[in-house]
């Protein structure tokens, strides 16, 4: 096989391994986000929701 | 117990190794002499990513016997999170391995041992995300899930043994007891491709774990709300 011959797989196989790793990278790296941004959320309702009642139990 | 390197640095780390190990494959091992010829460059990132996944596969086996005599849920995460990563890179290996076989061989598949064994190494770890995807109740899908990763993980050393004890397949035996069967430069772009391939694994399980324990903490706060 001639170089010519060759580089167009090693092409594609070096094209397929970047491109899936760099799309789990930066799609895992979505998730991370938008999971960290859910659990604030639910912890600032719990506060939220805890405030009132330690309120009340003072009183 | 604490992180001894952060996991951008890891990321960091993992891309200069992996970016030098690809530059040296092109630019300072020579083209291989076999009838492979520039196809073999192929090699550098294949064969790492074939190893890193049958490490990946590796660890799974340990976290889930450790959730087998402990029953604790973070040796079941690290299990499932190795057994995704290790499907992710086995995925990769197939295909890349099919691209290299097309061009060195003029097939894009055989039937012989090591393809044979790494295919049903991914049917297998395929199973394990069917199974727990089928059972709800959390420990009694962590013991399923163990048990099963286990039993898998017979198949991996098969795996890279096949070509070892039938070395009459396409597939070459690339490190034996006798060495590497490269030459010096040649070995240096691989081994720098390894160690970038191992530093990304260990950083993308450390990330997935996080996902992992992120989603049980969102499950905890929503249980606690009445959600």
């Amino acid at each position: 096989m001639t170089i010519e011959e060759g580089v167009k797989y090693v092409a594609a196989a070096y094209a397929i391994i970047l491109a899936v790793l760099v799309i789990y990278y930066f799609m895992s790296a979505r998730r991370v986000t938008a999971l960290q941004r859910d659990v604030q959320l639910l912890e600032d309702e719990a506060k939220r929701l805890q405030a009132p009642a330690g309120e009340a139990g003072a009183e | 117990m604490k992180k001894l390197v952060s996991a951008p640095a890891l990321f960091i780390g993992a891309g200069v190794f992996l970016i030098t190990g690809l530059m040296l494959a092109f630019w300072y091992s020579p083209v291989d002499s076999s009838s492979m010829g520039f196809s073999q460059k192929i090699f550098y990132y294949h064969v790492p990513i074939a190893e890193t996944a049958l490490v990946a596969f590796g660890i799974a086996f340990v976290a889930a016997v450790a959730y087998l005599r402990t029953q604790d849920l973070k040796w079941d995460r690290l299990s499932y999170v190795s057994v995704r990563l290790g499907l992710l890179f086995s995925i990769l290996v197939m295909i890349t391995g099919m691209i290299w076989g097309k061009a060195a061989w003029d097939t894009w598949w055989a039937w012989e041992p090591r393809l044979t064994t790494f295919l049903l190494v991914c049917f297998l770890y395929a199973a394990y995300w069917v199974l727990r995807s089928v059972v709800d109740e959390e420990q009694r899908r962590a013991t399923y899930a163990a048990v099963f990763a286990i039993i898998a993980f017979i198949n991996v050393p098969i795996t890279f043994f096949a070509t070892r004890f039938l070395p009459e397949g396409l597939h070459p035996v690339v490190i034996s007891a006798g060495g590497t069967g490269m030459e010096g430069s040649m070995f240096v772009s691989f081994f720098i491709s390894m160690i970038g391939m191992t530093l990304l694994l260990v950083a993308l399980t450390r990330r997935d774990l996080a996902i992992e324990n992120l989603k049980d903490r969102v499950t905890d706060l929503k249980t606690s709300l009445g959600g």
